[in-house]
């Protein structure tokens, strides 16, 4: 009798979800089609774990963007920190030893700041401003480089297996998930940000602090940015590239929208992030065990986030983005 | 072709227009237009006006009804261009002008195909004929300038220009007289603007005919020669400026609809307001929109800053909210003076709320109503010592609102879009409740409701009062005012013109 009880509950609640989460529709048919499709390459552990290291890339990088879609803006500037940063913590290696990893955190932390102060005080779009800064930050990080990368071995402790399978990067970066979703969703400065997002005059008449809130909403976005680089920086190779790739800025931005944070803000969220990076992961990973060029990989991807798109801006019926 | 100057040049009978076989804009409304004359049409917000203007310029097609054209019966248009090729272009309230452009690439946008040569634009050529429409036209202004360049109201000129110039081309017939609609065009002009387009407007008559939509009574006893009312979707009245004797009152009557009665204050509800001075505004001025304001509100008081629209009323109440700056004079608030240019916020922190009717303006549309309400909140729902949201105390305070003032929905986590215009100005006042700020400045706060939900916000606001919050009012409907103040300034043209007690506001009204 009690199971009954307890059934009739969690249906809806199935279904409300699937509601407004669309995206797991889509991730479950990836699930399946892999699996039915090249199920001796897609369904082992060894493949579980990539996409699971797939995840925390995507995941590490979009989470503090992500806070800044959030307000309506736009942050380019996390590969950039992640380059600049590489290259300061090789520089500053020597010096402060271990504790030079924390130059990423307070990298981030200054560069977040710098940009909101800029934006909210010169009214320049944030695109345009970050992408800049990214170049900056690209440009400083090769010279100072010398133009090679150059590796720094003695954070290999952070990636070191602890539960066989799984990676440890992973672990990792669960407390810095919730920290990011507990912050939009449970406390003030998350909701301040939605409503930012959401309609900025009402915003102002409801006793918000517009810009103050924007220049937190970069300046968080860069420490998360940074913080989640603590483990990117091992889980990426131990050193940062001193050339500026396509992919790594485009992949976090489309877990993003992927996720379904529309870019106008207000609405969406860390929680939706993680299920795009998820989604994104899975399809990257599904299409490359399939053996098909990395062109042809490229172009499945790019469809399929155009589809999403279309399908996110103009909203499915019944769908509350939330 | 001839047009005596009685005929009609355009003449609308009969027409009626359902929305989703339920919602009735318009029932059996006729009206004319002669060869050059200006026509005022004229009713609140929700009266029909714009309705029957798209149902004119094509956007609409009506249920029922004839158009008559030159006294030959033709059918309703289907698209602007349509309506073009019968003599009618409109000129919309807002968002028409694009800045980037010159003014004579703008005026004749949409018809460069008749400039062009080689496949190349005759520059050249655009500019003489755009200089010779608006030298015609009488509008002063350079074609060389880009729009941006121009001051409001030449900008509503060369809009004005381009409507008659686009009839002409449809038409190709350089004599046609054009039906020209005027939706509202004064509402972002200032005082001076507002002449000065008035004054434009009259030396084109000999070259079209306006329909002018508006509610602004003064205006329209000034510029037109002759006025239809709508009220509810219905033609209540048409007076001939010229040849009867009309008063402003008459034509706010016949706008309103109400009996005079409804006007007069109930004595009862009379109170002693305390002694102590919550907000004082004191020669405050911002040029083109008012002039030399003061007052002191007292705790628990209501002031109503009562005139036409466009008079600066609302430019007064965004400014003590926050949303605009002044020039001159000082505003104090709770015995600080504060300063001119100072952000909503700062304003809230003072004490100060603020509410307005307009849809969209202060709601969260994509949030659900505990999320609209809890905003302004925030201290009430975060736990202790560790400021985290409940969200169980943040559902309870949104229940007791709904609760409270009766608000329709299916639950508290409805999004507030899906919501009726009644619903969400009920959770946008309803937040306030919660808060209990010092000051609660309300604008429009009923506009576009129904009577049931305006009750409920009447009786809300008068609670709050009673609670010792002090209001100021600013409104369209004059039976707002003898509800809710205790006193009542009387503006116009941005002074303050007389106060008034309630009994004598409800007096004048009535007279």
């Amino acid at each position: 009798m009690k199971i009954l009880g307890r059934n009739k509950l969690i249906t809806p609640v199935i279904i409300q979800t699937l509601k407004t989460h669309p995206l797991i529709i889509a991730l479950i048919a990836f699930v399946v089609m892999f699996s039915v499709l090249i199920p001796a390459r897609f369904l082992t552990p060894l493949n579980f774990s990539s996409i699971l290291r797939l995840f925390v890339t995507y995941t590490l990088f979009a989470l503090g963007p992500t806070i800044v879609v959030v307000i309506g803006s736009l942050d380019l500037s996390y590969v950039g920190i992640w380059m600049l940063g590489g290259v300061l913590l090789w520089l500053l290696m020597p010096i402060l030893g271990m504790l030079s990893i924390l130059v990423y955190p307070l990298l981030g932390l200054a560069t977040g700041l710098l940009i909101g102060v800029i934006q909210v005080k010169a009214k320049i779009p944030s695109f345009i401003l970050t992408l800049s800064l990214l170049v900056t930050f690209a440009g400083l990080a090769a010279w100072l480089a010398g133009g090679v990368p150059r590796p720094v071995r003695e954070y290999e402790f952070i990636t070191a297996p602890l539960i066989p399978r799984l990676p440890t990067a992973f672990l990792w970066s669960i407390p810095i998930i919730i920290a990011a979703v507990f912050m939009m969703k449970r406390t003030r400065i998350g909701t301040y940000l939605y409503a930012i997002g959401s309609n900025e005059e009402g915003a102002g008449l409801a006793g918000i602090n517009v810009d103050k809130y924007k220049i937190l909403a970069f300046t968080l976005s860069g420490l998360f940015t940074g913080i989640g680089l603590i483990v990117l920086f091992q889980h990426l190779g131990g050193s940062a590239p001193v050339e500026l790739k396509l992919g790594n800025l485009v992949w976090p931005l489309a877990a993003i929208v992927l996720g379904g944070t529309p870019l106008v803000g207000g609405s969406g969220g860390p929680q939706r992030t993680i299920l795009g990076a998820l989604t994104l992961a899975v399809a990257t990973q599904g299409l490359y065990l399939m053996i098909l060029l990395p062109e042809v990989v490229a172009l499945l991807l790019g469809l399929l986030l155009v589809a999403a798109i279309v399908i996110g801006t103009r909203g499915l019926k019944g769908v509350t983005i939330t | 072709m001839v047009t005596p100057m009685d005929a009609s040049l355009l003449e609308v009978k009969g027409v009626s227009k359902t929305f989703d076989g339920v919602v009735r804009a318009l029932d059996d409304v006729s009206i004319a237009v002669r060869q050059n004359e200006i026509v005022g049409v004229v009713g609140e917000n929700g009266a029909g006006k714009s309705t029957l203007m798209k149902i004119l310029v094509g956007v609409y097609s009506p249920d029922k009804g004839e158009l008559y054209y030159r006294g030959g019966k033709v059918p309703f248009p289907k698209n602007p261009k349509e309506a073009a090729e019968r003599g009618i272009s409109i000129v919309y309230q807002e968002k028409g002008v694009i800045p980037s452009l010159e003014v004579y690439q703008f005026l004749l946008l949409g018809h460069e195909d008749k400039y062009v040569k080689f496949s190349r634009l005759q520059i050249d050529k655009m500019k003489k004929h755009a200089r010779e429409i608006l030298e015609e036209l009488h509008v002063k202004c350079d074609v060389e300038n880009f729009m941006y360049e121009l001051p409001l109201s030449t900008q509503k000129m060369v809009e004005i220009a381009r409507a008659i110039l686009s009839v002409r081309l449809e038409h190709g017939d350089e004599d046609i007289t054009s039906i020209i609609i005027l939706d509202e065009p004064t509402a972002p002009l200032t005082i001076e603007g507002r002449r000065e387009l008035f004054s434009d407007i009259l030396d084109m008559k000999k070259n079209a005919s306006f329909i002018f939509v508006s509610h602004i009574i003064p205006e329209v006893m000034e510029f037109t020669d002759r006025v239809h009312v709508l009220r509810d979707g219905k033609l209540v009245a048409n007076y001939d400026l010229s040849k009867e004797k009309i008063t402003e009152e008459d034509l706010f009557r016949a706008i309103v609809g109400r009996e005079s009665s409804e006007y007069i204050y109930k004595p009862e509800d009379k109170r002693v307001v305390s002694e102590e001075v919550v907000l004082t505004v004191k020669n405050l001025t911002k040029n083109g929109c008012y002039y030399d304001i003061s007052f002191d509100l007292h705790k628990g008081e209501c002031i109503g800053i009562f005139g036409p629209a466009g008079s600066g009323k609302s430019e007064i109440i965004k400014t003590i909210a926050g949303l605009i700056s002044f020039e001159g004079g000082n505003l104090i608030i709770r015995g600080q003076k504060v300063k001119a240019d100072e952000l909503p916020h700062f304003r809230l922190g003072r004490g100060i709320g603020y509410f307005s009717g307009e849809i969209g303006k202060e709601l969260f549309l994509n949030w659900p109503i505990t999320k609209n309400i809890s905003i302004v909140n925030m201290e009430k729902i975060l736990r202790k010592p560790i400021p985290v949201i409940s969200f169980n105390t943040e559902r309870k305070m949104a229940e007791r609102i709904v609760k409270r003032l009766r608000i329709r929905a299916p639950s508290v986590n409805t999004d507030c879009y899906s919501l009726s215009g009644g619903s969400k100005q009920k959770v946008s006042v309803g937040k306030w409740l919660e808060r209990n700020p010092d000051i609660l400045l309300l604008e429009d706060p009923t506009i576009g409701i129904d009577v049931g939900a305006r009750e409920d916000i009447y009786e809300t606001a008068l609670e709050m009062k009673k609670s010792g919050i002090s209001m100021v009012l600013v409104s369209d409907d004059p039976k707002e005012y003898s509800m809710l103040c205790d006193k009542i300034m009387f503006i116009k043209d941005g002074r303050i013109q007389k106060v008034l007690s309630p009994e004598e506001f409800g007096e004048v009204m009535a007279a």
